[in-house]
């Protein structure tokens, strides 16, 4: 449920006005300029060749367009990169929730032998071995890169990753109902009612930070049991992080692997899971019976999630959805 | 016409609250058709009708299933800041939340 206003207790730094790319980016602060710097640089894997933002794409709201990012040499993981964008709030981070903190977070990727494959010791070791990033770490933490200072700068760039300047957010904080089709409004208004969505996409990223099993398990073709591979967390089976939605249009495919190409075939599946994903392993209660949306509703929801995109990526390949 | 019966009109417009220790403002838009639209760090995170009679504020949101929450509504600092406090509220941790809410009108 809600994490009303006590549980929003993070940091948010501020907001982007355009979508980041590898380059310096003024008003900045230089830890965020070097977690920035980091993030898109390929020196923290193992073949040089795999940089944070090799999977975190920026035009694709920083998640990538493939069902599974390719790591180094091409090895690929079994899960669908969630986009980096809007996590400042959240207080859970992978699939299965396995980092409590954007810090803890950060590092994983590098050490982890299907993304970039680099310990942290030998990350460190090219860094305090570049001069660029030796001087620079000693500018903004004064000291040589240390594994907690690395954390900090990537984790300090991610967080400013936020959005607030799409068209439902104009329609909501200006009051202006000419921002959004009334085709988004419906869809908003089914999105809390008749579709359900809120139940678990609540929130100002709609998202209630929390893990559930929406029928993407069935221990054969769909194996893959989430939260329930980590230690102690068996009783999770099949139980993935609820996303947060900001941005979803331009994040296909979808789901924890990808499975969904785009935003209509998502709404398909939660209209009748039991019908896409037959024999699924302890799915909510939420979705026990299909939703009986109707053509008309299905396309007034995609509207909705459409005009949740920020402005820095119109113009892209966001499907337009008609009045 | 309606306003003046109802006192909504101390309420109508944008209130928020301080930076939070960790940097975040939280506010609501009081609206003079009686709808609101709450906002954490200018994301709106909920939204719905409320009502004020006298010094009650009645409300729905998205979350919380549709469950009403009442509140008295508490002007202070010449009413230029407001808070709230639960009447009547089956969603705890909405109530938990609205309890702590101290907003001051934005200028």
């Amino acid at each position: 449920m809600l994490k009303y206003v006590v549980n929003l207790a993070v940091i948010v730094i501020g907001l982007v006005s355009f979508i980041p790319g590898p380059g310096p980016s003024p008003g900045l602060s230089d830890k965020v300029q070097l977690g920035k710097l980091l993030f898109f640089d390929p020196i923290l894997s193992g073949d040089r060749t795999i940089s944070c933002a090799s999977c975190h794409k920026p035009a694709y709201a920083f998640a990538d367009s493939t069902a599974l990012s390719p790591g180094v040499s091409g090895r690929k993981g079994t899960r669908n990169t969630p986009s980096a964008m809007n996590i400042a709030l959240q207080d859970i981070f992978f699939w299965d929730g396995r980092a409590r903190t954007l810090e803890e977070q950060a590092l994983a990727p590098i050490e982890n032998p299907v993304e970039m494959n680099l310990s942290l010791d030998q990350a460190l070791r090219r860094l305090r071995h570049n001069k660029k990033y030796r001087d620079l770490f000693r500018q903004v933490f004064n000291s040589d890169p240390t594994r907690g200072h690395l954390a900090e700068a990537i984790a300090a760039f991610e967080r400013t990753l936020e959005t607030s300047n799409s068209p439902f957010d104009n329609w909501k904080m200006s009051g202006d109902t000419a921002a959004v089709s009334n085709a988004v409004k419906r869809g908003f208004a089914l999105f809390g009612t008749k579709a359900k969505c809120t139940k678990c996409h609540f929130g100002s990223d709609f998202t209630q930070r929390d893990f559930r099993n929406i029928g993407l398990f069935d221990g054969k073709a769909l194996n893959d049991s989430g939260r329930a591979s980590l230690p102690g967390q068996e009783k999770e089976l099949g139980k993935f992080k609820v996303p947060g939605l900001r941005n979803i249009a331009v994040t296909a495919p979808y789901m924890h692997n990808g499975m969904f190409r785009t935003l209509r075939e998502v709404i398909a599946f939660y209209n009748d899971p039991e019908k896409i994903v037959p024999h699924a392993i302890n799915r909510d209660t939420v979705l026990a019976k299909p939703l009986g949306l109707t053509e008309g509703e299905k396309a007034d929801l995609e509207a909705f999630l459409v005009s949740l995109t920020d402005k820095q990526f119109a113009g892209g390949s966001i499907r337009q959805v008609p009045d | 016409m309606l306003l003046a019966i109802t006192g909504n009109e101390k309420l109508i417009g944008r209130w928020e609250s301080p930076v939070s220790p960790k940097g975040n403002i939280t506010g609501v838009i009081f609206r003079a058709d009686s709808t609101f639209d709450a906002y954490v760090n200018n994301k709106p995170f909920t939204s719905g009708p409320y009502k004020l009679k006298n010094d009650t504020f009645s409300f729905t949101d998205n979350g919380c299933d549709g469950k009403q929450g009442i509140y008295k509504i508490i002007f202070f600092s010449n009413e230029d800041s407001l808070r709230f406090q639960p009447i009547d509220d089956p969603c705890e941790e909405r109530k938990n939340g609205m309890s702590k809410l101290i907003l001051g009108r934005k200028k």
